[in-house]
């Protein structure tokens, strides 16, 4: 499950996710992100990918299949170097995403 | 372009890594549907594959390649199915010690042009089995047998859960970019199976390497052996799809009172001996005379085929050549290791020079790797096999068979047979699903009472030698 709240302030998205991740889940998820992120362009600021935040909320999330690190890896290079984060990873999802080798790209918390 | 190289072997690292950290998050029960789904459509696919690998690569013969898929699919599943592989595999409540697998990660796979789609289904059970991504080098001779055997088994294990691109396969041919992905620092270990150049270049790669090579296998022949037995053994292991198996049997040793027999039986069991004159022949075109190497061309091919090249005429229905020769080394190439239905045969003049030309043949570029013998005598086999330098000595058995374990035997099931420190391998074994795991101990306290009873000024007593510091150690207990 993926839900959305927007700071507009802080200019944050933050995507929170739940459950089993999977392929198949991940690839709806990622249309989501996409849309969600064109509606923010269109309608309240055309520049969230320069000067806005994305933060992926992890809590909840109990597996992660490869595709769901790839939109991370996507979503996280959409935006400049430290304006993308990932959340409230219990351990064993901090394990996966170091042996991917992007708990520091990614900036994982 | 060597950037873009590199770019290439990145994304093939990326797409792998990836793969692991979806993997590590597997448990043991869907590890094993994933293997079960993909060892039973590899099986399915066994003729087809075996007669794509000769129909491509031109070597051996389908009907055999059949079987040698049967090993690498059923014979390696079925010796794997039941084994722990993930998470906690052991815990001795009397130790302490208990038992953790880990993957080890992304693994590239180099396959031989021999036996390519077995080992490569081998290869891929192996890797599921301990979440561990493969990535395929297939030689640039059976490329696409090889990806195909790697294409339905990633279906099948794709369809039961499998993170994408668990199996990769590199496109074959270019050897700078095999070993750019081979060194690259994503991959967690090489295994090798081929030819010296390609294990050294494992092992030259920076990474670890379960590097497996060369044989150059030789076959006692014992007094006390069932000789018509034995004889029919050999034929049936050296004509195994046209001798590919790197296990096979090179050199046939005998005693000279035996040595008419056993050359009657062979031709009894329509084996030809060379004379003289037609062993320069074949010599010639199965021996690359500057590196004593076999060449390519009679590789996996038949008897006719190759008596055909050296332009040597031999009897209908040939299983395979014998060529008696006087000694080992280069001026000998046929004492070196042919992977074809060649053998040399050797007569000593008494067991002690019939096992000295065995030990000699050993070290000719199959230390470590596999030997035979045939015999009725427990003695002479301990004997025998305490000085022969090979993982596997296989007894009264054909070593083709034999040594790849599983039918014959009940040696691991296995397409990569570990040749030990002399075949600059880390182990002996047939290596399987158990070499590819990293496994932690939790260790818990248990005292060492003899040691923490002891009197420890004792040990910085310079006057206390080890006699004083054995029976410190040992008082009381």
């Amino acid at each position: 499950m993926l839900t959305f709240e927007y700071n507009e302030t802080g200019k944050i998205l933050t995507c929170a996710f739940t459950g089993h991740l999977d392929t198949n889940v991940s690839a709806v998820m990622a249309t989501e992100i996409n849309d969600k992120i064109q509606s923010l362009k269109d309608s309240i600021d055309p520049a969230i990918l320069v000067n806005g935040n994305i933060i992926f909320d992890m809590s909840g999330v109990n597996y992660i299949a490869s595709s769901f690190i790839r939109i991370c890896v996507s979503t996280g290079k959409q935006l400049p170097p430290g304006n993308f984060c990932i959340v409230n990873c219990d351990p064993f999802l901090k394990k996966t995403f170091k042996i991917a080798g992007l708990d520091d790209i990614l900036n994982v918390k | 372009m060597a950037d873009s190289l590199i770019e290439k072997a990145d994304i093939i690292l990326d797409k792998a890594i990836f793969a692991a950290a979806e993997f590590q998050q597997f448990d043991q029960a869907l590890t094993d549907r994933i293997v079960e789904a993909a060892y039973k459509a590899g099986l399915n696919a066994r003729i087809r594959l075996a007669k794509m690998a000769v129909e491509e690569t031109g070597i051996g013969i389908w009907e055999h390649k059949m079987w040698k898929n049967v090993i690498g699919t059923q014979l390696v599943y079925e010796s794997i199915k039941n084994e722990r592989t993930v998470g906690l595999i052991s815990n001795d409540p009397v130790t302490g010690i208990t038992e953790i697998a880990q993957p080890l990660g992304p693994i590239f796979a180099v396959t031989p042009v021999t036996n390519p789609t077995s080992t490569a289904m081998y290869k891929i059970l192996i890797c599921l089995k301990t979440r561990n991504p493969i990535i395929i080098s297939a030689h640039r001779g059976a490329a696409k047998c090889t990806a195909e055997a790697a294409r339905i088994m990633y279906e099948a294990a794709l369809a039961a859960g499998a993170p994408e691109d668990c199996i990769q396969v590199i496109p074959a041919g270019s050897r700078d970019f095999t070993q750019m992905v081979m060194a690259h620092p994503k991959i967690a270990l090489i295994l090798a199976t081929g030819g010296t150049g390609l294990v050294k270049a494992a092992y030259s790669s920076g990474n670890p390497a379960i590097g497996v090579g060369p044989g150059n296998v030789p076959v006692f022949i014992d007094e006390t052996a069932d000789i018509p037995f034995a004889v029919s053994s050999i034929i049936s292991s050296k004509s195994f799809d046209n001798g590919t198996i790197c296990a096979s049997e090179q050199s046939i040793i005998v005693e000279e009172k035996i040595e008419q027999t056993v050359r009657e039986e062979f031709e009894k069991q329509h084996c030809y001996f060379l004379t003289p004159e037609e062993i320069k022949k074949v010599e010639k075109i199965a021996v690359v005379q500057e590196t004593m190497s076999m060449s390519p061309f009679i590789v996996g091919q038949s008897a006719a085929v190759i008596a055909q090249k050296a332009g040597i005429t031999i009897p209908e229905g040939t299983k395979i050549l014998l060529a008696k020769l006087d000694g080992v080394g280069k001026k000998y190439p046929l004492s070196h290791e042919v992977l074809a239905p060649i053998l040399a045969f050797y007569a000593a003049k008494d067991h002690n020079a019939a096992i000295n030309l065995c030990i000699d043949l050993n070290y000719l570029g199959g230390i470590g790797h596999s030997a035979g013998i045939y015999a009725n005598d427990e003695k002479l086999i301990m004997e025998f096999s305490q000085l022969i330098n090979a993982g596997r000595i296989v007894v009264n058995t054909p070593t083709s068979q034999g040594a790849v374990g599983g039918t014959f035997n009940l040696l691991t099931p296995s397409l990569t047979l570990g040749c030990g420190t002399g075949g600059k391998n880390i182990t002996t074994e047939n290596i399987s699903a158990r070499h590819l795991i990293n496994i932690q101990r939790v260790c818990r306290r248990r005292l060492n009472h003899k040691f923490m009873d002891a009197d420890h000024a004792k040990y910085f007593d310079e006057s206390c030698d080890e006699t004083v510091l054995f029976k410190e150690y040992h008082k009381n207990h």
